[in-house]
């Protein structure tokens, strides 16, 4: 077991060394200056000399690559070329923005996609099963820009219920995590986003208990329990759903991968201070550094979700033969 | 003799198209979603011929007024933009794009996702464990993002939007139809077709390739949808080709403007055609997928 979670961390960060090697050799491939991703055009041209021995860009292109990794080892991960802020400390303010959001929006999901999964897994065929599949389906076909517009559209414009995007009042900044927390106002405007988010991904929760329920259900040891008596709440909330759980927590990794996607749409959406806004608005700009930093810093978020799932996995499920091949 | 094959092929290809229909027209909402698919595919060869105005051509109405934001009319089926574009040209030439993409991203990572798993799945060991970690750093790399750096760095263009979106999605078909090649393998046929001297090639794509085939349909229907999706998306926050019209650009142009507030119209028409579109594929490939995964069936 720990042989196994050892391993998966090892080639966790072999992954995001990856990444950022593909990062590497995207901005190389750059045309143009190659000095253009770091350091700003606008600069005095000695401050650009300068800059251009700090980040070693007149050195060999593999000592660069070194150079580049030192660095983001060493968080020495440049500066804006629009704010000139340092780009790790524009992303320790985002990170958690985005962070909160996500959460949010996944613990919307998963109670209600699995709560709904196994109602409609009991009552199969019936009612709620069928506009439960069908307006999952619909709500996953639609884009977050999509379902997230329409809401804006009708609880915002329309209704005015709720504000039109952003995570504090204009000019009402608050100062730190918990100041943020304890305000109504900041509740209040994490509502929108957050159904929007959870909107699009209560699908794959909830069609996936669904199906692993009704297959956990057919199982030798459901009708044992049956036989002995034991009330069908029991049976389908201690036996059933807790079995079933699994499946979902096989795709949760995934999900979460493609629900970081999701939050750059989002995050635009609704002028969310997170990362998403941030990678949006630094690939416009072409502000290189913040890009290339929030890119990275959202792959590390990604696959280090996927290690915890991963782990999570092999913890709740002891069945699983961890083996030296690995999960496969 | 060529004659009597050719008639064989054609008989298999009848039958083929036979199995299909029958697959097809197993529930309601796969036939539902097969015929809107074929809608959309005919507006989207015939697109300049429907589109009564060009995209970007300022209309005026019958009375020789400026037609800016004009809802749905007669003469104005969808309505207008702000700038007297006629929305129902721009969403007829939209339907083009969008599923060019998808059709073009969807069959190339179908292809890139079909041989990585059947290799990965049939030689095992060492070029097993290569391809899939290769498919494991893809799967840290977060999906929208990846397309935003891409695009940024080297220009707002269709093909530089389809390589994005291929060279991501390619992942999850590889790494189910490896799955699937590494239980095939096993089966006694397969040993069988080895002991007669078959070459890997030929059992690869000969023996094993057709019993996956369901599946391969299944997920270039899924990355289909995920490739329109994506697009609009990428689109939608302003990464899309400028040079030509999609259902994720008209709702960004929607955003650029401002008239959300008033303009439902312009709101609903794209939003409507992503949905139906997306759900189609999504009604059609659930048939399939009861045939790739036979345990759905009874339920």
């Amino acid at each position: 077991m720990l042989d196994y979670i050892i391993r998966r961390f090892v080639y966790t960060l072999i992954t995001i060394v990856a990444v950022a090697t593909i990062l590497f050799i995207l901005f190389r491939m750059l045309p143009g200056e190659p000095t253009m991703q770091v350091i700003s055009p606008a600069m005095d041209p000695a401050v650009q000399e300068r800059m251009k021995k700090a980040f070693g860009l007149n050195e060999p292109i593999w000592k660069q690559y070194f150079i580049y990794m030192k660095n983001l080892i060493t968080l020495e991960w440049g500066r804006s070329f629009v704010s000139a802020q340092e780009v790790t400390s524009i992303l320790s303010y985002r990170f958690w923005n985005t962070i909160l959001l996500m959460a949010a929006g996944m613990c919307m999901t998963l109670v209600l996609g699995i709560g709904m999964g196994i109602i409609m897994a009991w009552r199969r065929n019936g009612a709620v099963d069928l506009i439960g599949t069908v307006v999952g389906l619909i709500f996953q076909a639609a884009p977050p820009f999509i379902t997230g517009l329409l809401l804006l559209m009708i609880l915002s414009y329309n209704m005015g219920f709720f504000p039109t995007g952003g995570m504090y009042a204009p000019g009402n900044r608050p100062d730190g995590l918990f100041d943020l927390l304890t305000t109504a106002d900041f509740w209040h405007r994490l509502v929108l986003p957050t159904l929007t988010v959870g909107m699009y991904y209560i699908s794959t929760p909830m069609l996936i208990m669904r199906d692993s329920m009704l297959e956990v259900l057919g199982s030798d040891y459901i009708e044992l329990a049956r036989a002995k008596g034991l009330k069908s709440r029991v049976i389908m909330i201690r036996h059933a759903a807790r079995n079933a759980l699994l499946g979902v927590v096989t795709i949760a990794g995934i999900m979460i991968g493609f629900a970081v996607g999701g939050q750059v749409v989002v995050e635009s959406l609704f002028s969310w201070p997170g990362m998403g806004q941030l990678m949006v608005e630094s690939a416009a700009q072409h502000d290189y550094p913040v890009a290339q930093g929030t890119f990275l810093m959202l792959a590390i978020l990604v696959i280090s979700l996927n290690f915890l799932t991963d782990v999570l996995y092999s913890y709740l499920d002891p069945r699983i033969k961890i083996t030296a091949k690995g999960l496969s | 003799m060529s004659s009597s094959r050719t008639s064989q092929r054609f008989r298999k290809l009848r039958l083929a198209l036979r199995e299909h229909y029958r697959i097809i027209n197993s529930n309601k909402l796969s036939q539902f979603g097969f015929w809107v698919i074929i809608l959309f595919t005919l507006v989207a060869i015939f697109a300049p011929w429907i589109a009564p105005h060009d995209p970007w051509e300022m209309t005026y109405d019958s009375n020789g007024n400026f037609a800016s934001l004009r809802p749905p009319s007669w003469e104005f089926p969808m309505g207008t933009t702000h700038l007297g574009y006629d929305l129902f040209s721009q969403l007829i030439l939209a339907t083009r794009t969008t599923l060019l993409i998808g059709v073009v991203s969807g069959f190339i990572s179908i292809v890139i996702g079909a041989n990585v798993g059947l290799i990965a799945g049939y030689y095992g060991g060492k070029i097993d464990e290569v391809l899939m970690r290769i498919t494991d750093i893809l799967y840290g790399m977060p999906f929208l993002p990846f397309i935003i750096v891409l695009i940024a760095l080297f220009g707002r263009q269709l093909e530089f939007i389809i390589l994005a979106i291929v060279l991501i999605i390619w992942r999850t078909s590889a790494r189910v139809i490896r799955a699937q090649a590494m239980s095939i393998k096993q089966r006694q046929y397969i040993q069988m077709a080895k002991a007669r001297g078959a070459s890997d090639l030929r059992i690869i794509y000969r023996h094993i390739l057709p019993n996956v085939l369901p599946l391969l349909l299944l997920y270039a229907a899924f990355n289909i949808a995920w490739s329109i999706i994506t697009e609009a998306s990428a689109s939608f926050l302003g990464f899309g080709d400028g040079e030509t019209v999609s259902w994720g650009g008209m709702l960004y142009e929607l955003w650029l403007s401002g008239k959300t507030r008033v303009a439902w119209w312009w709101f609903a028409s794209p939003s409507v055609c992503i949905i139906l579109l997306v759900t189609s594929l999504v009604f059609v490939s659930r048939a399939y997928e009861e045939v790739a995964n036979p345990r759905l069936r009874k339920r």
